[in-house]
């Protein structure tokens, strides 16, 4: 736990290189880089694991690789838009993807909210009560019980498949179905709205924009709420 | 002059009767709708048959459809997907190939069928795959027995002459199998095949419904959920467990 805490520290420390970089280079060169030069880019805000501890950013541990890569390619193509990681992508360069997916792909998918930095308790505190607030352990819970419903079995109403039909019971995915299980929520959120709005339309044959139009705001929550606690059946 | 003339308008009232002809052929024939032939066989559908079918590559195809069809087959008992378990393949075939071409108006199955959500060749993997299955789960039926009104409507309206005695339709002749499905899925099936909002409803088929009532149609369908899997009738060895 101590080890992850100084890896956080880091990215910011990162995050700081990497802002002034975008602020005094308009225009980004890719060059190649070495693979453990340029996990320091990705792992600022992706985590050094891939195991992003940023709810907006997507845990990119233990994916399917050639998925990543993809991604990575749609990126750099502007067939997926992001305002972050489009003004990332240019810096790297294509030849470098396979590596990238490759060392992501076999990381561990670490499942569950990091563990509270004892060194830090001060801002631990004080964010607690405003999180607690938010939301009651006991609504919580409601919440996550609706979305392993609506994971394992849909919706019927609106014809909404189960995600575990494809993504798998246990949200560990296959070649053609991403892992999902652990996603941060925040992000598997905005991935489905992004699909049910056009935002995001690189799914083949719009597959999960189709999934994606079947659900409601508070469903979408509910069922990021579930993804976020699923774990790999071992 | 007056030759060159007619010339150029029969060479224009040509060339656009091709282009009539092209944009008639980019706009699938649904049921209805002139030119509309039942049962017409689409180069897909074709391509499809002949390359036949591997059911054990088809089980894992199936992953993308069991989101709604369920892991086994079998669909849900309200009858919002229907089951597909030991249905033929030639049936399952047809029925994906036609929506894939528009032929069979089913927009909210499209997007998990297109290609590459389903490449062609997975079409006759999954249709292999599912023939094989049995149903465990028990399918939806209606909220009372009307099978001995819905059983004399079949056969007064001759319903068996395709989908056979024991409801278990002909796959030679792409006739579905019908017993043991959900009653919900059969009585929404039968009004839009009726109504025509299916796409590719068999004339015929429209015909011998067409007086039916809502109760009539609701008494079939309970007829033939309440039919045994057609397989566990024509074999002769008794229903397994
Ligand atoms: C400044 C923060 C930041 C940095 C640095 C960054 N990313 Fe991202 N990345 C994001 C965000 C935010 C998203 C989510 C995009 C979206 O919402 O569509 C993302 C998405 C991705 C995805 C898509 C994941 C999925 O599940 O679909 C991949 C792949 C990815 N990043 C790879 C990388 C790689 C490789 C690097 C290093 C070269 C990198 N990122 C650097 C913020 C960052
Ligand atoms: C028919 C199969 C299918 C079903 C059912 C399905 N998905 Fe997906 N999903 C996909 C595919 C395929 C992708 C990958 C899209 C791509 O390659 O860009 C995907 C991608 C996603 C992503 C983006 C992953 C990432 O890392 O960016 C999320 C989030 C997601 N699905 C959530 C869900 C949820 C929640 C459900 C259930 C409500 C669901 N899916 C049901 C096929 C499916």
């Amino acid at each position: 736990m101590k080890d992850k805490n100084k890896h956080i520290g880091m990215h910011l420390g990162t995050l700081g290189v990497l802002l002034g970089m975008l602020l005094t280079s308009a225009a980004v060169q890719a060059e190649p880089v070495p693979l453990e030069e340029r996990l320091l880019l990705c792992g600022g805000c992706h985590n050094p694991d891939g195991n992003s501890v940023i709810p907006e950013n997507p845990k990119l541990s233990a994916m399917n690789a050639k998925y990543l890569q993809r991604q990575m390619e749609d990126f750099k193509a502007g067939k997926r838009t992001n305002p972050i990681m489009d003004s990332i992508i240019p810096m790297v360069d294509e030849s470098e993807f396979k590596a990238l997916a490759k060392y992501f792909s076999e990381q561990k998918r670490l499942v569950g909210a990091p563990a509270a930095d004892p060194s830090a308790p001060a801002v631990a505190d004080a964010s607690a009560p405003a999180a607690a607030g938010a939301m009651s352990e006991q609504a919580k819970a409601d919440l996550v019980a609706k979305g392993q419903q609506i994971y394992l079995e849909g919706v019927l109403a609106t014809a909404a498949p189960a995600c575990g039909g494809c993504h798998g019971e246990d949200g560990s995915g296959n070649d053609k179905f991403p892992r999902l299980n652990g996603q941060n929520q925040t992000y598997v959120v905005s991935q489905l709205a992004n699909f049910k709005s056009g935002a995001r339309t690189n799914d083949p044959k719009g597959v999960m924009r189709a999934v994606a139009k079947r659900l409601t705001e508070e469903e979408m929550a509910a069922v990021a709420e579930y993804i976020f606690t699923l774990k790999e059946a071992e | 002059m007056k030759k060159l003339l007619s010339i150029v308008i029969v060479a224009l009232f040509s060339l656009q009767a091709a282009v009539v002809v092209a944009a008639d052929a980019s706009k699938p024939k649904v049921y209805g709708k002139k030119g509309y032939v039942w049962d017409e066989m689409t180069p897909e559908r074709t391509a499809v048959l002949k390359m036949g079918g591997d059911p054990v590559k088809g089980k894992e195809s199936f992953r993308g459809c069991q989101g709604c069809h369920k892991a086994d087959g079998a669909g849900v008992r309200e009858g919002v997907y229907p089951r597909l378990t030991g249905q033929h393949a030639s049936v399952l075939i047809k029925q994906i190939t036609e929506i894939r071409a528009g032929i069979r108006l089913n927009p909210k199955m499209l997007p998990f069928v297109e290609d590459p959500a389903i490449s062609m060749e997975e079409i006759g993997d999954i249709a292999a795959y599912l023939n094989t299955l049995t149903t465990v789960r028990e399918n939806g039926k209606g909220a009372e027995d009307m099978s001995a009104k819905g059983k004399k409507l079949f056969n007064d309206n001759k319903c068996f002459t395709c989908h056979g005695k024991n409801g278990e339709g002909d796959a030679a002749k792409s006739y579905p199998m019908v017993s043991a499905q959900h009653f919900d899925y059969l009585v929404r099936e039968m009004k839009w095949i009726k109504q025509g909002v299916r796409g590719n409803s068999n004339p015929d088929m429209v015909k011998a419904i067409a007086k039916f009532s809502q109760a009539d149609l609701e008494a079939v369908a309970d007829y033939l959920s309440r039919l045994p899997d057609y397989r566990t009738v024509t074999a002769a060895a008794p229903a397994a467990k």
